[in-house]
């Protein structure tokens, strides 16, 4: 992923997250605005119910009072104190009282308890209620709701009760006013709020005991997990229903407990609030979230996009700039102004590049002359040795001629034969170097390496058990899945061969000589490896220098001509080797060597070295070219 | 009978020393008794065909005015004391006294009867001696004798009982459990139906014939027992469902079957009271009906009310013997209430409100009708004007 797509994506998901959490933390602001107002009202219906129910309960207990003060209750409480008193006369009187006083229930109750007239079940008269026969200050108590029996089935009441009393005899007035409905009806709800009231008249929930303003409550059952829990702990409870899968279709409803004289629990008042409003304005913020979100990305990914690449811009050069000095383009420059960071590093990039540019010219002036100075050095030291010879034979072929040996015939043939003799010596010198000059480049074709190692090794076969030396043997370990790299044959086939007769060299008094191929990554690797004397750490660091040798009658080309050849195929080579257990030579190939191949004479592995420090054995020495 | 006795003078005699001192006066002839009636009766005609059970008692009741004489049938015969003058159908009708009648003119020269008036209406009309005679409900005879309404009691001689509906009608073939019916039987307080739904009037009923008829009711019991109707009905699970019906236009039954309602509430019985009209299909697993008594005599009131209650109530219709002895009476009576199948609840007077100046009124015997040939009207305590009636 490039460095600007990457700075594209951090800029547009800072921007979603910006934006998200913006609409988040509207959305959150607007929830709790709406579920403020929706408290808000809750609390005014509550206490709209609460101000309804204290006036009905004013109005209970006042009719029922005036029912008590009437002349016929008192007539009818003075009857009945009377030894004979005839309760059977009052059986039908509660329904008209009732009527008349708009009360849905009252039973007029003897001074036993017993019922003498019931407006809500006539046909009751003569069973007892005993509650109302309780030590109680009714006139105090004022209303209280009642579970009330009635013919249809048992009901909600809002109940007052008033004693007449008479000589010693109570004639007891039950009034009350049914609590459904009609109640409900009777509260102004804002829109989208309605109250419902569960009858909880049955010990385990019934659908049929919740009603509204209108009647029963369609899916009550829907209010079951409600009601039982007010039933098992009365309190305020908070429940949302969904009515359907759509948010915007559910209410959440406060649960407010209905209690009776007893504290027990005879009634829960739902209050419900519809989340239609709410949703809907929370799904229209989130509408205008996404689109501004969107236009935000929209915009934010092309500014992203266009800021990215003004920004990456630069980089993006000085990325190219070190990808061509890399690649052997020292004269690459970056045309990057500005004064900030990137200008500031592009700046101290061209200046790097040239500095390189220069310090490298001055390097291979500085390598060139010390090369010049080697070969120099290695032409006086080989033109040297022949050099005396001839100079000697012939002063001794002037002394002899001035002299005028007899011998001189004898002289001059031997001192003829002599520097003949030098002379081709002198010509094989200029011939090693004219050969070393004139290294050809790699023909490459498709080899399998393990074929050029038994070439090798046959062409040595005589020697290594030649009469009059100490025997070499052959070692060969040659992996039969080596891949088919492509090659020059002859080239390889002859720095194969120098290592060879280096390592025979090695052994002048016999040894292994073992050569492994094993595959490498994207190449193969070679190893030839004797048991002679080993080098020491200075050998090794020289020994991939030309005309550096250890021999005595070495020119000191066949590693540079190894090293040579290695390079020009795009491998690398290395030495190790251990004073008194011999050397190993490496050689890693490609599979496929670059067109052109950029061969250094010396090259220095710098972390191999570093390793040799870390792991100081100065008997083992290693060395890559 | 006044009439009869005036005939002779020994009689008149006899009759006047009997008679208290404000009756005591000479029977006189003359003046038109009004009369109020329920009932609609749309037709005087044999052949025309009831509406109800009460247009059919009262058409009988005007018929027996008109007619002489009843066959066996039930057919009447005869010139009666009175002729019909005026019919105008289900509102008002006008009888004349027949001058020449066999037994006597009768005392009053007509009567004038108006139909289909409530017994509200009716209790005010003799309230307001805007009426002279009009049968009223027994249960309002207390409140209207409160209010100065002159009231006469005939014996309780009808009988209303819980009815648990048979076989007879194939969509009724319901089956109550025998536990089930004796278990609502004993939950039901009839004191209390008598005390206050009744008003005291009539008594309660334990057996299918009354005591001044059978003198062997008060072997039936009659009072309630919840604590053993709760146990009965705690040994059938699950509970049954019982629907009471009663007549739709029946105040009393309804008041009497909610009150069994409650009862059977009380004693773990789920009965409902729903009111059911005539030829209405309904769901009724018991009916409360009234059986009025044809005869004094117990063994034909009994024949009559086996003959009612066999088909409605699945009662083997095994006849008494002929003679049957009071014993056999009983036992077919008790075997009949044993069963539970008929529940007799209360025995019902029949209560008329008369006027003030309504003279020699006697309540009729069961079977009988209304003897209005026989009273009289008195003069001092004519009304103020009886135009307000023309």
């Amino acid at each position: 992923m490039t460095f600007r797509t990457k700075l594209f994506l951090i800029f547009t998901l800072a921007l979603v997250v910006s934006v998200g959490l913006v609409a988040a933390a509207v959305t959150e602001v607007t929830r709790r605005a709406f579920d403020e107002m929706n408290r808000q009202h809750t609390d005014a219906l509550v206490a709209q119910f609460q101000r309804e129910f204290a006036q009905r309960s004013d109005d209970v207990v006042h009719r029922v009072q005036g029912i008590a003060d009437a002349e016929g209750t008192v007539r009818m409480a003075i009857d009945l104190s009377r030894p004979k008193g005839d309760v059977s006369v009052y059986v039908n009187d509660a329904a008209g009282v009732a009527k008349a006083h708009q009360l849905d229930y009252l039973d007029f109750i003897s001074n036993d308890g017993s019922i003498i007239s019931s407006a809500e079940w006539p046909a009751r008269f003569g069973y007892k209620i005993d509650w109302v026969l309780q030590p109680e200050d009714w006139a105090a108590r004022g209303s209280f709701l009642m579970k009330v029996d009635t013919q249809e089935g048992a009901a909600l009441a809002l109940v007052s009760v008033s004693r007449v009393r008479v000589g010693d005899k109570d004639l007891y007035i039950v009034g009350g006013e049914r609590l459904g409905r009609e109640f409900l009806a009777s509260l102004v709800l804002p829109a989208g709020m309605r109250a419902l009231l569960y009858l909880n008249l049955d010990p385990a929930f019934q659908a049929a005991n919740l009603i509204d303003s209108t009647g029963p409550a369609s899916q009550g059952e829907q209010f079951a997990s409600i009601v039982e829990k007010e039933q098992q702990q009365p309190g305020t409870e908070i429940a949302k229903i969904n009515w359907t899968a759509d948010a915007a279709n559910a209410e959440v409803f406060h649960a407010m407990p209905l209690v009776g004289r007893e504290k027990e629990l005879l009634g829960i008042l739902l209050i419900g609030s519809s989340q239609h409003d709410a949703v809907t304005l929370q799904r229209q913020i989130m509408l205008l979230s996404v689109g501004v979100v969107s236009l935000g990305l929209l915009l934010g990914a092309l500014l992203g996009w266009w800021g990215a690449a003004r920004v990456t811009r630069p980089v993006r050069q000085l990325a190219e700039g070190a990808r061509e000095v890399a690649g052997g383009n020292w004269n690459a420059r970056v045309n990057v102004r500005g004064r900030n960071e990137i200008g500031q590093l592009a700046k101290a990039f061209n200046q790097m590049t040239e500095q390189l540019v220069d310090q490298r010219e001055r390097l291979l002036q500085a390598e060139r002359v010390a090369a010049w100075r080697e070969v120099a050095r290695r032409l006086a030291h080989e033109l040297k040795n022949p050099l005396f010879p001839l100079q000697t034979t012939v002063e001794n072929l002037q002394r002899a001629k001035e002299q005028n040996y007899g011998e001189f015939e004898e002289v001059f043939h031997e001192s003829t034969g002599i520097l003949l003799a030098e002379i081709e010596n002198l010509k094989n010198i200029v011939g090693r170097f004219s050969e070393f000059s004139k290294m050809p480049h790699p023909e490459l074709a498709s080899i399998q390496i393990n074929e050029i190692v038994r070439g090798v090794v046959k062409l040595f076969e005589a020697q290594f058990g030649a009469v009059g030396r100490p025997p070499i043997t052959p070692e060969l370990h040659l992996d039969d899945h080596l891949t088919v790299i492509e090659a020059d044959p002859a080239l390889l086939h002859r720095a194969l061969e120098n290592l060879v007769l280096n390592a025979m060299d090695a052994m002048p008094s016999g040894g292994v000589l073992m050569l492994r191929t094993s595959s490498a990554e994207g190449g193969v690797h070679i190893e030839i490896s004797d048991t002679g004397t080993g080098l020491t750490s200075e050998e090794c660091e020289r020994l991939f220098t030309p005309y550096y040798t250890t021999k005595q009658h070495g020119t000191g080309l066949g590693l540079a001509i190894v090293q040579s050849v290695v390079s020009d195929h795009g491998g690398r080579i290395w030495v190790e080797s251990e004073a008194g257990v011999g050397t190993s030579f490496h050689i890693e190939l490609p599979k496929h060597p670059p067109r052109q191949s950029v061969s250094f004479p010396i090259s220095f592995d710098y972390e191999k070295e570093k390793e040799k420090e870390k792991e100081p054995e100065p008997e083992k020495h290693k060395q890559e070219a | 009978m006044l009439r009869r006795l005036a005939a002779s003078s020994t009689g008149l005699a006899i009759l006047l020393t009997a008679l208290p001192v404000e009756t005591a006066r000479r029977p006189r002839y003359g003046g038109m008794l009004r009369v109020e009636i329920g009932a609609a009766v749309t037709s005087l005609d044999p052949a025309v065909a009831t509406a109800n059970q009460e247009e059919a008692a009262a058409k009988g009741q005007i018929d027996s005015l008109i007619y002489d004489t009843r066959d066996a049938d039930g057919t009447f015969r005869g010139a009666g004391a009175f002729h019909l003058t005026a019919f105008e159908s289900g509102k008002r009708a006008v009888l004349a006294a027949t001058e020449d009648y066999r037994l006597g003119r009768p005392f009053v020269d007509s009567i004038e009867i108006t139909m289909g008036r409530g017994a509200r209406d009716r209790i005010v009309d003799l309230e307001l001696n805007k009426t002279d005679f009009a049968e009223i409900p027994a249960e309002d005879a207390r409140r209207a004798a409160e209010r100065g309404v002159r009231v006469s009691r005939s014996k309780p001689d009808e009988l209303l009982a819980l009815v648990f509906l048979g076989g007879a009608e194939p969509k009724r073939m319901r089956s109550v459990d025998l536990r089930v019916r004796e278990a609502l039987a004993l939950s039901i307080d009839r004191a209390a139906i008598v005390n206050f739904i009744l008003q005291k009037e009539g008594e309660p009923a334990g057996g299918l014939l009354p005591q001044w008829s059978s003198g062997t009711a008060f072997l039936f019991s009659t009072a309630a027992n919840a604590v053993h109707a709760k146990e009965l009905s705690a040994q059938i699970v699950p509970a049954p469902k019982i629907v009471l019906g009663y007549d739709f236009g029946d105040s009393l039954e309804q008041a009497v079957a909610e009150r069994i309602a409650v009862n059977a509430r009380e004693a773990g019985i789920r009965l409902t009271a729903q009111a059911v009209r005539p030829a209405v299909e309904n769901a009724a697993d018991a009916r409360l009906v009234r059986l009025r008594m044809q005869s004094t005599r117990p063994a034909l009131a009994l024949e009559d009310f086996m003959d009612a209650l066999g088909a409605m109530a699945k009662i083997e219709a095994t006849g008494l013997p002929e003679p049957a002895s009071p014993e056999d009476i009983y036992n077919r009576e008790r075997a009949i209430v044993s069963s539970y199948r008929v529940v007799p609840l209360v025995w019902l007077p029949r209560v008329y409100g008369l006027s003030a100046r309504v003279r020699d009124w006697t309540p009729p015997g069961a079977g009988e009708f209304w003897p209005l040939a026989d009273v009289w009207l008195d003069a001092l305590a004519e009304p103020a004007s009886e135009e307000g009636k023309q």
